[in-house]
């Protein structure tokens, strides 16, 4: 089956079971509560109702009214910096739900603000985003060079350490600010930090709901929408750096899987040009026809694509010093990654083989002996027939 | 100032003028309604109040046993049904509220629950959503070879429409459908499942709140979460379609970036090495870099080709030979938007020095789209290559030349 569909049925069933185990530990973890609580909550009303003497339509009634006005407690929301803190919500998808459009008509608009608004912010912060790293990697790289380390490239594992460190500092110093600010304690307002900028938005704690604050309050209002919209940059930098590879790893593969079968109808339609690529000491003379010419290239072009897929796994895998020696062979089965077990005869496999003489003993998942010098000639004269 | 920072300060500007544009919309439309709202709600709670002579004190007991009971009203929300509806709007980030961990050890389990679920479930979703559409293409195309079209490739308007129509299509069925089970309107419904399958989640409509349907509707349940999941595989897909692109921009642009600086500064190696050589059957070749298209490769030429049958110690023809590719594939590992970091120069080996020059070369493009077409630019010494001359233009006899 294409990589494409395993990977993307694989991840289905992850989810699925992420999902299945994540409702037991919830359901363990809050049932029993949620029973003690409605038990008491349940006696208490009863109390209240029988100490008025409510029947339960009155009682009814009253939680109706209580419930509603619930939203107008926390003071007005819809003046102008409640709707921009509203409109916030939106956009970021956080989504509270402490204030919602009661109309009709801010339904539709909510609707359609949100229908630009939501690319328009993911596009935004993943661009800071990317902007960020790139910054943050020239300034580790100049530190490095300052402190006078020996290799000043800054690696994957240094970014995604400096990315974690940021996200924890920003939720550390929001819970602070929101602690203080909200009267929560600290791990509550760092609960709040955390599902505010992570867009998930429960609304159980709502930052500027206490004593007016949204009109009152203007320097705590600014503070709170700059640190929404920061936070969900850092957050959405370290997205940029760690996720957003993965989100695009289907459609590269299918990119590439098109190519090789653009590549195999060519070849096959030019009548056997394969067979000048699969044999290397001959294809010197070969290759100088104009349509086989022409199916070189594409393979080459194949070739270096694969060997450079190679390449790129190498660079993964943190290898130093890695250098790509090309052995093309058949076309037809290019594999872009060959396992180390797969290669049991360098000279004989399929595809391309991306070997590593490593100049440092370390770890190789790919290796394969020194090739002579014959095998050297041999590749160069093919070189020539490009 | 270089295209992605001008790119960023624009999209900041242009969400925060789409923040205050919002804003006033909202303030115009929802203020006027809240303060009426708010004065009759209030009213009404002092008639009552007058009505049962309640204290102070106990009308405030009232409220925070009312307010605290809210989430109780809609029945059991941890046992098991309830957790699942609970863990689905954590890890899409729907986020409702309707129920939110009451136990400290609750918050901390779903904090981490959501650091490793949100990830899962984005590229989850972008991946079922990248087959979903490389399927509905095959079955276009299909459908105009069917048709008896004189063109069967599926243009990207084409998929935008089929995109657009199917989320149309989903947040219809989801409305009618929820309209029926819960009461609603269909428009209150429709908004329902917009807010729902955008993520944004406000919690003032939410499914499976009447009275123990999560407990005994399991049908409906059963439905409710296909829904959601199915709904936002079919956004998803429409994102991944139209929006992700732009996700990559700025990373495209700086890989640009950088593999036109390493190219430049072959070039200036180049010339400076050219000068002193009289070898002119293979002179400079430096290509210019294409906007977003080509990229130089330098590839032996015969005469730097002898030099390797040429009696030099195996290390130094290895060396050169290693420089020369991994030059090559660097290159193209750009082009092809494979590789992390852009330092071409990253030959290490101490005896050779990057001198991989004068060759002829050939650069090439291979698009990403649906159709695969590969364009080649090909040089032959001493001549300025025009970008975007197909190879199949060219004549057989420049074969040779490489």
């Amino acid at each position: 089956m294409k990589r494409q569909n395993i990977r993307t049925l694989v991840l289905i069933i992850c989810t699925f079971t992420y999902l299945l185990v994540g409702a037991a530990v919830f359901d363990a973890l809050e049932s029993k509560m949620e029973i003690t609580q409605k038990k008491v909550l349940d006696d208490r009303k009863r109390e209240l109702m029988d100490k008025y003497n409510l029947s339960k339509v009155n009682f009814d009634e009253l939680e109706r009214v209580v419930l509603q006005l619930k939203p107008h407690k926390a003071g007005v929301q819809w003046r102008f910096a409640g709707s921009f803190y509203f409109a916030i919500t939106v956009i970021t998808t956080i989504g509270y739900g402490h204030a919602a459009p009661s109309t009709d008509g801010g339904k539709v608009f909510c609707m359609f603000y949100a229908l630009l608004g939501i690319p328009l912010t993911l596009v935004m912060f993943q661009s800071l985003g990317e902007r960020i790293n790139t910054f943050v990697k020239y300034l580790l790289h100049r530190l490095k060079k300052c402190l006078g380390l020996r290799h000043t490239e800054v690696s994957m594992a240094n970014m995604v350490c400096i990315g974690l460190i940021s996200c924890m500092s920003t939720l550390c110093v929001g819970a602070a600010a929101f602690s203080r600010y909200e009267d929560w304690s600290f791990f509550h307002a760092y609960y709040y930090c955390f599902i505010t900028l992570t867009t998930i938005g429960f609304g159980d704690y709502v930052a500027l709901q206490k004593d007016n604050a949204l009109q009152t309050n203007p320097q705590y209002v600014a503070f709170s929408f700059m640190y929404i919209l920061t936070g969900l940059t850092v957050i959405g930098a370290f997205l940029n750096l760690v996720v957003l590879r993965f989100m695009t790893m289907n459609a590269e593969d299918e990119r590439r899987d098109a190519e090789q079968r653009t590549l195999l109808s060519r070849s096959r339609k030019t009548g056997g040009g394969g067979g000048t690529m699969s044999d290397p000491p001959s294809s010197s003379g070969a290759a100088h026809g104009s349509g086989k010419g022409l199916c070189n290239v594409y393979a080459e072009v194949l070739h270096f694509q694969s060997m450079c897929s190679c390449l790129w796994y190498k660079s993964q895998e943190k290898m130093r010093y890695s250098i790509p020696m090309i052995i093309s062979h058949d076309l037809s089965t290019s594999d872009t990654y060959m396992e180390h077990s797969e290669i049991s005869d360098a000279l004989h496999s399929n595809g391309c083989v991306c070997s590593a003489l490593q100049e440092h003993s370390g770890t190789s998942s790919v290796y394969t002996g020194l090739l002579s010098p014959a095998h050297y000639q041999r590749l160069s004269k093919r070189r020539s027939s490009i | 100032m270089k295209k992605q920072n001008v790119r960023t300060l624009s999209l900041i500007l242009c969400m925060f003028s789409y923040l205050l544009v919002g804003a006033a919309v909202f303030d115009a439309l929802e203020s006027e309604t809240e303060s009426a709202r708010k004065r009759f709600l209030e009213q009404k709670r002092n008639d009552m109040k007058r009505k049962y002579r309640f204290t102070e004190d106990d009308y405030r007991e009232i409220e925070r046993v009312v307010l605290q009971a809210e989430p109780h009203r809609a029945g059991r929300q941890w046992k098991f049904a309830g957790s699942f509806y609970f863990a689905i709007t954590v890890i899409t980030t729907i986020g409702y509220g309707h129920a939110a961990p009451g136990t400290d050890a609750g918050k901390v389990f779903c904090m981490f629950y959501a650091v490793l679920g949100i990830p899962l479930t984005l590229v989850m979703f972008q991946s079922l959503g990248e087959r979903m559409n490389t399927f509905v293409r095959y079955l276009l195309s299909r459908v105009k070879r069917c048709l008896g079209l004189h063109r069967t490739e599926i243009s990207m308007e084409n998929m935008v429409l089929v995109g657009f129509l199917s989320c149309l299509g989903t947040l219809c069925v989801g409305a009618a459908a929820f309209s029926h089970f819960e009461g609603w309107t269909f428009f209150h419904a429709y908004y329902y499942c917009f807010i729902t399958l955008t993520t944004i989640g406000f919690g003032d409509f939410v499914a499976l709140q009447k009275k123990e349907d999560l407990q005994e509707k399991t049908p409906y349940v059963v439905f409710s979460f296909m829904y959601i999941l199915v709904g936002l595989t079919v956004i998803g897909a429409f994102l991944n379609l139209v929006v992700l692109r732009f996700l990559t921009m700025n990373s495209e642009d700086e890989k640009r970036d950088a593999q036109e600086r390493a190219s430049l500064k072959r070039g200036r190696n180049l010339t400076a090495m050219n000068s002193g050589r009289g070898n002119h059957c293979h002179s400079n070749l430096f290509l210019p870099i294409e906007e977003g298209t080509s990229c130089t490769n330098l590839i032996l030429s015969p005469g730097e080709e002898r030099k390797l049958y040429s009696p030099l110690p195996l290390h130094a023809n290895q060396c050169r030979f290693r420089s020369q590719l991994s030059l090559l594939c660097t290159c193209i590992c750009y082009h092809l938007g494979l590789c992390n970091s852009p330092t071409p120069s990253q030959n290490k080996c101490p005896e050779c020095n990057i001198n991989s020059v004068y060759y002829n070369s050939v650069s090439y493009r291979i698009q990403g789209s649906s159709s695969t077409r590969i364009n080649t630019v090909l040089s032959s010494p001493g001549s300025t290559v025009s970008p975007g001359l197909s190879f199949r233009e060219l004549p057989g006899a420049r074969r040779k030349s490489l």
